[in-house]
């Protein structure tokens, strides 16, 4: 641009609010600030300002706060599973014609950006996908004469059998702990697996056989004593590090974590198949604001653009472990390089595959909070695997149901 | 003379009012407002984000009444408050008249059980993650060593909510042991080296001089306890998320939930509301057995 | 009851009375430093682990092998964790939030509560109550209220924000009351017959008695606002106007596990400006009673 120009562009400089959650270390704050410094010092006219808004369940209630009071941010980085949580506020700007006269089509890997589609619309722009993988103590594996990560529900479970270790009464390693807080997550991978997903727009399905069948065999795990029954989020990572299970389903986003501060060597795997490989997108797209001028909103799409693209895409998954959304960004030789150098990242890659969208149904959270609770009462031994699974669809349904009637009065 | 006694009086109303005003106008804007707010929203179908609101009538409290997951939350509530609270007021109290003496290093150990209190609680809750973990905690470990059986606490929702219990008592008991430890400074001395003289036990000090005379703190600290129980969200937050299978989910952590997770704000104030009700029955039933047994030392 | 024995101590064995108390206060000091001592340890178990770890590499905290302490200390744990956000400037914030909060309201409970304990006036249970509803409500109910009262008066994402939902407090009201009440009122009629009408009172006969209970509120209220994440995350946006839990907050909160080492170096950034402050004002805690003259 013409530097002549300048005075003028600077006076209708556009402003936009960027709120997003800090997810996998303390770092990625600094990373971001960076990012949008630059983009800042690269795009006259349009100024930035990064705002940490907490976890992702924070920064969706910023969100949501803002949006009551007419005064949302211009982008925000929420999960995806709120899609249809913010579409139901009518807060999303639809921005597929843009993406389809751009290369984002063509560009974005299959996967990730469908977690921003609904009704062949396009709301966002993936940004730090995610999904759960196996993490496996490759240490503990030497040792027991096991060579491979298991691949099947089965393999898992005679692994996880083998790797238990017990001193009498007293659990010295569990064999397996899937990730407590997120085990609802993990759990849709295994009814993918089973061939079925879980939910559709306005419902879910986890009476279905598939599903039952799921949870079925996570209780067979934990009655076997090879499975915990429960954990949580922080505990489960720390569980493993410290060699209290031998292998771990928790989120790519902990990879770089993971990988640096065990003791030992980490395995990644796919999460085992039964039907078919299978998982579910977890981290977010950067969604744009409906309720904002076209000035507004043709900067957001600018921006939005400029951190998805291909260089910066690459580095921002070099940096911590997130996958790269653009097909062009693995082409490149850093990318490459970091394969050879961190062959784990490649398994998370290639899972994403048969990867889609996280519970993209009205009202997801409480159906989120609904399943875990199913699941652990279930695996504690106090209701059977149908009839928890039946409640729990029952009542998560009549609550969609509620929620989408509200809708439609507004 | 009774015109002046009337004057009198009515000089202290207003100078009542009037100390009370600036009090009253921050509690107005920011307590009664939203109170006001959400007793109206609890009678609305009210989505956070949304402006628009719809007349519901009773029907966030019927549902209330009918939710399975409420009465479990209260449940576990009431087992918080009726377990931290007298453990954590008995430890303070202990604690307390220990301490009240002039002895060296009573400094540290003052600070010694009073830092619980400024650890932030995010920091506080994933220290315990780590020392109730059941592979590797420190807490397992001392439990081998004294040849007890091994738990797995936060993974067991029946240890869940007891292991918070026993993280609450470490995190307060400091606090309620310093404002104990003011009002025993006001006990007059003499008193204790008179009974001291009369040969009277230190248990019987402790029950028939100490605890009568700092009743009035007492009292205090049983009911802010209690209250302050109420609102333990923190460690829920951080440490479980009301989980495993809803043992640790507590009303205010449930109330969180519902209004800003949910986006039902007509419900999380139903709740709020519901729980105020309770609440305030709970502290006219305090004020009316126990306040009448304080006894100031100001008043006769 | 035992208040009312008369205390009539022999002339003759009062000495030796006196010495034998002195021996025994000593070994009663003794006996107690044997409970006190594993129980304060105990207490600081937790502390002593923060410590630790915020001095080892990430890899050694979770190792079986690795032993409880780090193999060399890493002190650069710190400046990698003052390197996340702008802790100086949080800090500041930090400072200027929890202090206006506490001089708020030392000016308001005192007021309120003088006027519920020592006056008369129509309507006072009722209002007491109604003081104490703020400690019942829960707080998250009257957060979206709040949040929109405050945008109405411009004040989101500013300092004041954080400040004033907290000046008035039916907490501090209702603590200081009870201390109030404590104070004998031989005191105030004395002060009243030289002629001091009731402010004067307040200010020279009961707030020098009541220091140990402003003392006791102000360290808790400058703690419990100090420690605040949930709703200065709400109201703020911008890193220049932000507070330290939220420095915290971007350790750990994290997707992937708490990064330990600099979670728990911020742990102790955050809380050495608080452990200063009340190691000295407990020495202060303690001097003022001597002040008060009642012991």
């Amino acid at each position: 641009m013409p530097h002549v120009l300048m005075p003028a562009h600077a006076a209708e400089t556009v402003k936009l609010q960027f709120m997003y959650p800090v997810g996998v270390s303390g770092d990625i704050n600094t990373i971001i600030s960076g990012m949008i410094d630059e983009f800042n010092a690269t795009h006259d006219g349009i100024v930035v300002e990064a705002i940490y808004a907490g976890s992702y369940d924070n920064t969706e209630q910023k969100v949501i706060t803002s949006l009551g009071v007419g005064e949302p941010p211009s982008l925000w980085l929420p999960i995806n599973s709120s899609l249809q949580t913010f579409l139901g506020l009518d807060a999303l700007e639809d921005i597929t014609e843009q993406a389809k006269s751009d290369d984002i089509y063509d560009d974005f890997i299959g996967g990730f950006l469908g977690t921003a589609i609904s009704n062949d619309r396009l709301y966002g722009l993936s940004f730090q996908p995610s999904t759960p993988v196996l993490y496996y103590n490759k240490d503990a594996f030497a040792q027991a004469g096991i060579p491979e990560a298991p691949e099947t529900w089965d393999q898992l479970f005679e692994t996880a059998k083998a790797l238990t270790v017990r001193d009498g009464d007293e659990l010295k390693r569990w064999g397996l702990i899937i990730g407590g807080g997120w085990h609802d997550w993990m759990f849709e991978g295994y009814c993918r697996q089973n061939g079925l997903v879980p939910w559709e727009q306005d419902k879910v399905l986890w009476d279905r056989p598939e599903s039952v069948e799921a949870l079925a065999f996570w209780k067979t795990m934990v009655d076997a004593g090879c499975m915990a029954p429960a954990s949580t989020w922080q505990g489960s990572a720390n569980d493993f590090m410290a060699g209290s299970t031998a292998m771990l389903y928790h989120s790519t986003g902990s990879l770089t974590n993971l990988r640096t501060s065990s003791p030992f060597e980490v395995g990644v795997a796919f999460m085992p198949k039964r039907k078919t490989w299978g998982a579910s997108q977890g981290g977010g797209p950067i969604m744009i604001a409906k309720n904002q001028s076209d000035a507004q909103k043709e900067a957001a799409y600018t921006f939005a653009r400029w951190m998805t693209n291909t260089e910066n895409q690459a580095a921002w998954s070099r940096a911590t472990g997130y996958l790269a959304v653009r097909k062009s960004s693995w082409e490149m030789p850093e990318m490459q390089e970091y394969l050879v150098e961190v062959p784990q990242a490649k398994v998370a890659m290639e899972q994403s595959a048969y990867s889609g969208a996280f519970l993209q149904v009205p009202a997801y959270s409480k159906a989120r909070e609904v399943l875990k609770s199913a699941i652990d009462r279930t695996l504690a031994g106090e209701v059977e695997v149908e009839a928890a699974l039946a409640s729990a669809t029952d009542e998560v349904n009549r609550e969609i149901a509620r929620v989408m009637r509200r809708q439609q009065r507004g | 003379m009774s015109q002046n006694l009337v004057r009198t009086q009515r000089k202290e109303m207003l100078l009542a009012y009037a100390l009370l005003l600036p009090s009253l106008v921050f509690l107005a804007a920011f307590t009664y407002w939203p109170i006001v707010r959400s007793i109206w929203f609890s009678l609305h179908d009210v989505l956070l984000g949304d402006p628009d609101i719809y007349w519901l009538g009773a029907e966030n409290y019927l549902r209330l009444l009918n939710d399975r997951l409420f009465w479990k939350v209260l449940g576990n509530t009431a087992f918080y408050t009726l377990t931290s609270v007298p453990l954590s007021i008995a430890a303070a109290l202990l604690l307390a008249v220990a301490l009240d003496s002039k002895l060296r290093g009573m400094a540290i150990y003052r600070s010694a059980f009073f830092y619980p209190v400024m650890i932030p609680s995010v920091a506080a809750g994933m220290v315990w993650v780590f020392l109730y973990a059941p592979g590797y905690g420190p807490i397992n470990e001392a439990l081998t060593g004294l040849g007890l059986p091994r738990l797995d606490w936060l993974y067991d929702s029946k240890w869940a909510l007891p292991a918070i219990v026993i993280m609450s008592i470490w995190k307060y008991s400091g606090y309620f042991m310093l404002i104990l430890l003011a009002a025993l400074k006001l006990v007059p001395s003499d008193l204790h080296e008179a009974a001291k003289l009369d040969g009277i036990s230190a248990w019987d000090r402790l029950i028939h001089i100490t605890i009568p005379m700092i009743s009035p703190t007492l009292y205090f600290v049983i009911i802010i306890g209690t209250l302050h129980s109420y609102q333990i969200f923190d460690y829920v937050y951080v440490m479980t998320q009301g989980g495993p299978a809803d043992s640790t989910n507590v009303l205010t952590f449930y109330i969180y939930q519902n209004g800003f997770q949910y986006q039902d704000i007509g419900y999380a104030s139903a709740l709020a509301n519901a729980l105020l009700i309770f609440v305030l029955g709970l502290i006219g039933l305090v004020s009316l057995t126990l306040g009448r047994r304080v006894h100031y030392l100001g008043e006769r | 009851m035992v208040l009312d024995t008369s205390v009539t101590p022999d002339i003759a064995a009062a000495p030796a009375a006196a010495r034998r108390s002195g021996w025994r206060r000593a070994l009663k000091g003794q006996w107690l430093h044997l409970i006190m001592l594993p129980l304060a340890f105990l207490w600081l178990c937790p502390l002593i682990w923060i410590a630790v770890t915020s001095l080892k590499t990430s890899a050694e905290v979770f190792d079986p092998a690795a032993g409880f302490f780090p193999a060399i200390p890493n002190f650069s744990n710190y400046p990698s964790t003052l390197s996340v956000a702008p802790f100086g400037k949080y800090l500041v914030n930090s400072i200027i939030v929890t202090s206006s909060i506490l001089a708020g309201q030392l000016v308001t409970i005192t007021l309120a509560a003088y006027a519920f304990a020592r006056l008369n006036f129509p309507g006072k249970n009722v209002l007491f109550t109604l003081f104490l509803l703020q400690v019942m409500f829960p707080i998250y109910a009257i957060f979206l209220t709040n949040f929109v009262t405050l945008r109405e008066m411009g004040l989101v994402n500013t300092i004041p924000a954080m400040i004033v939902p907290f000046v008035a407090s039916g907490y501090g009201t209702f603590m200081l009351r009870q201390s109030f009440r404590q104070v004998p009122s031989e005191l105030s009629d004395a002060a009243r017959l030289d002629g001091c009408n009731h402010l004067e009172i307040l200010w020279h006969v009961y707030l020098p008695l009541v220091q140990p209970t402003l003392i006791a509120f102000g360290i808790i209220s400058v703690v419990t606002h100090w420690n605040d994440y949930m709703w200065p995350l709400l109201v703020t946006n911008s890193e220049d106007i932000r507070t330290l839990p939220i420095g915290l907050g971007l350790l750990a909160k994290a997707d992937s596990g708490a990064d330990w080492p600099r979670l728990m170096a911020g742990t102790t950034i955050v809380v050495s400006p608080l452990l200063v402050l009340f190691v000295i004002f407990q020495r202060r805690f303690i001097d003022s009673f001597m002040h008060t003259g009642v012991k």
